[in-house]
């Protein structure tokens, strides 16, 4: 045994899994805990085998870029180690995730509830943001809420860092009914408003309790974005018709936020729109958005110990790691739907434990 | 109350205003709303709007002292200026025109009577004074300036009132109605829409509860309806079993029973959680937050942006590889929202990410300290520079 295996069956004996709590295209996520501690953790097992071309992309985005990431706001990836063929993955475990809180009905939100809710996403992605990582598959149900209330963000599967210029991105990411205009126009070069675009679409989900715009296919996604907040123009979105799959879609009037959101304060609104607007550049970034007159306003952010949360009914079946149906965004639609309601959500914490020597490399080289 | 059924007047529930009832027998009276009915307004209307009418066996008429021992159908009215009498009473004196009142001679019209809801007639004048005035004096707390002002309003508010029950000064009381609603119209006219829009909002929040309460019905009812078809089922498949099976019958039959039973409750457990009424949620909200304190929004919980001191940003630097991004011809970048000044911010927030840390620092930080609150990442390394 080389002092590699050695290193590795030593991490691996800190941790010991449980029960299955659920399997997405590329893994399996178990309940499992820290021997030591008997600390809660989820255990994401990656299929190694089954991929002709080694590991699956997303499996190695959500090491390399939740390997950089800790914050309150972030899923944390405990540990990393491998097994027989497989990559096992230690996360944090989470309760629960938003759209488990959105869907049940029996749970009524404040405004105060929405702002902290609101305010945790934007602490999250201010935080990838400063560290210039986009998520790219920001949705309620990979904002996962840890028993303290914390609202944290998971599945890093989609994510990468700014791209160099002149560099290309996929514009085949985030799901459908979160993915803002330039992608559905094909926008190879964009930059961190897409994840702002996201967030706007869940904050309108807060207050509607239903998705904002569920397109029911790119084209569809298109359409309902311009009915609900009007066609843009090119004074809106300089440059747009240039866009490589720009099409004409027709005119569409813009209606005022307000017919919508009946019951929403001013400032309210005043954030949202500024989430939603059509041009990339001018759209609020994370950091703005968290000193938006919005949350300095009464009533103050509801403390995380109080927001409303779904009573585990099935112990079983609810609280877990969403496996992540990301593997393929541009086929599965949205995964909102796609998904049964008991996800699993991952949760990232990385406490490997080179991690703290870390932070100071880690901002020297980005790629490592 | 009594069921009379046809007299001069039908019904001993009468809408207020009390006209309607009346036409079919009194077609040679115009049919106005009487205008003392709707200052006078006699009675307090029930729940669903109407009026309850005061009966009682002893009851006899003051003008013509028949009594019910003699005429079963006796029913009293009250005038405006509150007295009883019979309908037919009412009938025979006022049929021509008005007339002044046998008790206390004041002249009174037909219409003007009103049905009795107090055994107490004095109860009943208070109860018609203290609506007609509520009506108009209107003013909340909100409208006033200070507590002192607003006591004092009450206190006159209270003086009229009492003036109008107890016939004291009535026609000065009245002159400072009549002001008061020349100088308030406006105010009046206003808190009687915040009033009726209150009274809808309640409305509202009452149906809601009881769709609520009407979905959990059905559920219900769904629940039972499922459990007797699967009862239903089973003792047929039992049957079946019996029929073409060969196995010992009591074993088949505590077998299909067993499943019948985990069926059931796996049901139960699934239908248990179901509503909880939306005004008690937001109670028990309201209770737990005096438990732990909302705090103000704070931005950031970190430093990091103090880092920003450390290096200047400008606008263009010579780039030669990001030339072409820069022209963009096609203004494709720039309509997608890429930024190459955020690339060259990268680049400069790399370069002098950790100056003036000491080397290793953050090495020896316990492994798995719970990642609490303020500041824990490494991102603290940064700002503490």
């Amino acid at each position: 045994m080389d002092a590699v295996e050695k290193a590795n069956a030593e991490r691996q004996r800190r941790w010991a899994k449980d029960q299955k709590i659920g399997e997405g295209t590329y893994a399996v996520v178990y309940r499992g805990r820290e021997v030591a501690t008997g600390r809660k953790v989820a255990i994401k097992k990656i299929k190694v085998g089954q991929f002709k071309d080694g590991l699956d992309m997303s499996a190695i985005r959500e090491v390399k870029y939740l390997r950089e990431l800790k914050h309150q706001n972030v899923i944390e990836l405990l540990d990393v180690f491998s097994s027989k063929t497989n990559l096992n993955l230690v996360l944090e475990f989470l309760d629960t995730d938003l759209e488990l809180v959105i869907k049940d009905r029996s749970l009524v939100f404040l405004p105060a509830d929405i702002k902290s809710w609101m305010a945790m996403t934007f602490r999250g992605l201010e935080f990838c943001h400063r560290n210039f990582i986009l998520h790219r598959d920001l949705k309620p149900n990979n904002l996962l809420i840890a028993s303290d209330g914390q609202l944290k963000l998971a599945d890093f599967g989609l994510a990468r860092d700014f791209a160099d210029p002149g560099y290309k991105m996929t514009c085949q990411v985030i799901t459908r009914w979160y993915r803002p205009p330039e992608l559905l126009f094909g926008c190879r070069y964009y930059s961190t408003a897409v994840d702002i675009w996201s967030v706007g679409c869940i904050f309108a989900e807060l207050m509607l309790r239903t998705p904002y715009l569920p397109g029911e296919s790119d084209m569809d996604q298109l359409k309902t974005t311009f009915r609900a907040l009007g066609t843009p123009t090119e004074e809106d979105w300089p440059g747009h018709t240039k866009l490589p799959d720009y099409v004409p879609l027709g005119q569409f009037p813009k209606t005022p936020l307000r017919d919508l959101f009946t019951a929403a304060s001013a400032d309210c609104l005043n954030l949202l729109s500024k989430c939603l607007l059509y041009e990339p550049r001018r759209r609020i970034s994370a950091k703005d958005a968290l000193d938006h007159p919005y949350f300095f306003a009464l009533p103050y952010p509801t403390h995380p110990s109080k927001l409303p949360k779904p009573i585990p009914k099935r112990t079983s079946s609810l609280p877990f790691e969403e496996l992540d149906g990301n593997t393929e965004p541009n086929s599965t639609g949205p995964g909102v739907k796609a998904n049964p309601p008991n996800k699993l959500k991952r949760k990232h914490s990385d406490e490997g434990m080179i991690e703290r020597s870390k932070s100071i490399a880690r901002k020297l080289d980005f790629s490592q | 109350m009594s069921n009379r059924a046809n007299g001069w007047l039908r019904g001993t529930v009468v809408r207020k205003g009390g006209v309607s009832t009346a036409s079919s027998t009194r077609t040679s009276t115009p049919q106005i709303q009487s205008t003392s009915t709707t200052v006078f307004g006699g009675g307090v209307k029930d729940a669903s709007g109407r009026t309850s009418e005061y009966f009682s066996m002893d009851d006899q008429c003051p003008v013509c002292k028949s009594d019910r021992y003699l005429n079963p159908k006796l029913r009293l009215l009250v005038s405006s200026c509150y007295h009883k009498m019979c309908e037919s009473c009412i009938d025979r004196l006022f049929t021509l025109g008005p007339a002044p009142c046998p008790v206390c001679a004041k002249i009174l019209r037909k219409l003007a009577f009103i049905p009795q809801t107090f055994e107490d007639l004095g109860v009943e004048k208070e109860v018609a004074v203290r609506r007609r005035i509520a009506k108009e004096f209107n003013k909340r707390r909100e409208d006033f300036p200070d507590m002192r002002s607003y006591n004092d309003y009450l206190e006159e508010v209270e003086d009229i009132t009492f003036n109008l029950i107890n016939d004291i000064d009535v026609a000065e009381t009245e002159a400072r109605i009549m002001q008061y609603r020349q100088e308030n119209a406006a105010l009046i006219e206003l808190n009687i829409q915040r009033e009726e829009q209150y009274a809808q909002s309640l409305k509202e929040q009452e149906e809601l509860e009881r769709q609520e309460r009407e979905h959990r019905a059905a559920e219900l009812r769904r629940a039972e309806e499922q459990e007797r078809e699967e009862r239903e089922k089973g003792r047929r498949e039992i049957i079946d079993k019996l029929e073409t099976s060969d196995k010992d019958a009591t074993k088949l039959v505590a077998r299909s029973r067993l499943e019948a039973m985990r069926r059931a409750s796996a049901r139960s457990s699934s239908s248990g959680s179901l509503f909880q009424s939306s005004s008690r949620l937001l109670r028990s909200r309201a209770a737990q937050s005096t438990v732990v304190p909302d705090v103000p929004h704070v931005p950031l919980q970190d430093n990091w942006y103090a880092y920003e001191d450390m290096f200047t940003l400008r606008d263009d630097y010579d780039d030669p590889p990001s030339e072409a991004v820069r022209r963009d011809k096609e203004g494709v970048m720039r309509a997608g929202g890429y930024r190459v000044d955020q690339a060259w911010e990268r680049a400069l927030r790399c370069a002098v990410a950790g100056l003036e840390v000491m080397p290793l620092e953050g090495l020896h930080s316990p492994i798995l300290e719970p990642t609490s609150i303020i500041g824990a990442g490494p991102d603290v390394v940064m700002t503490s520079a």
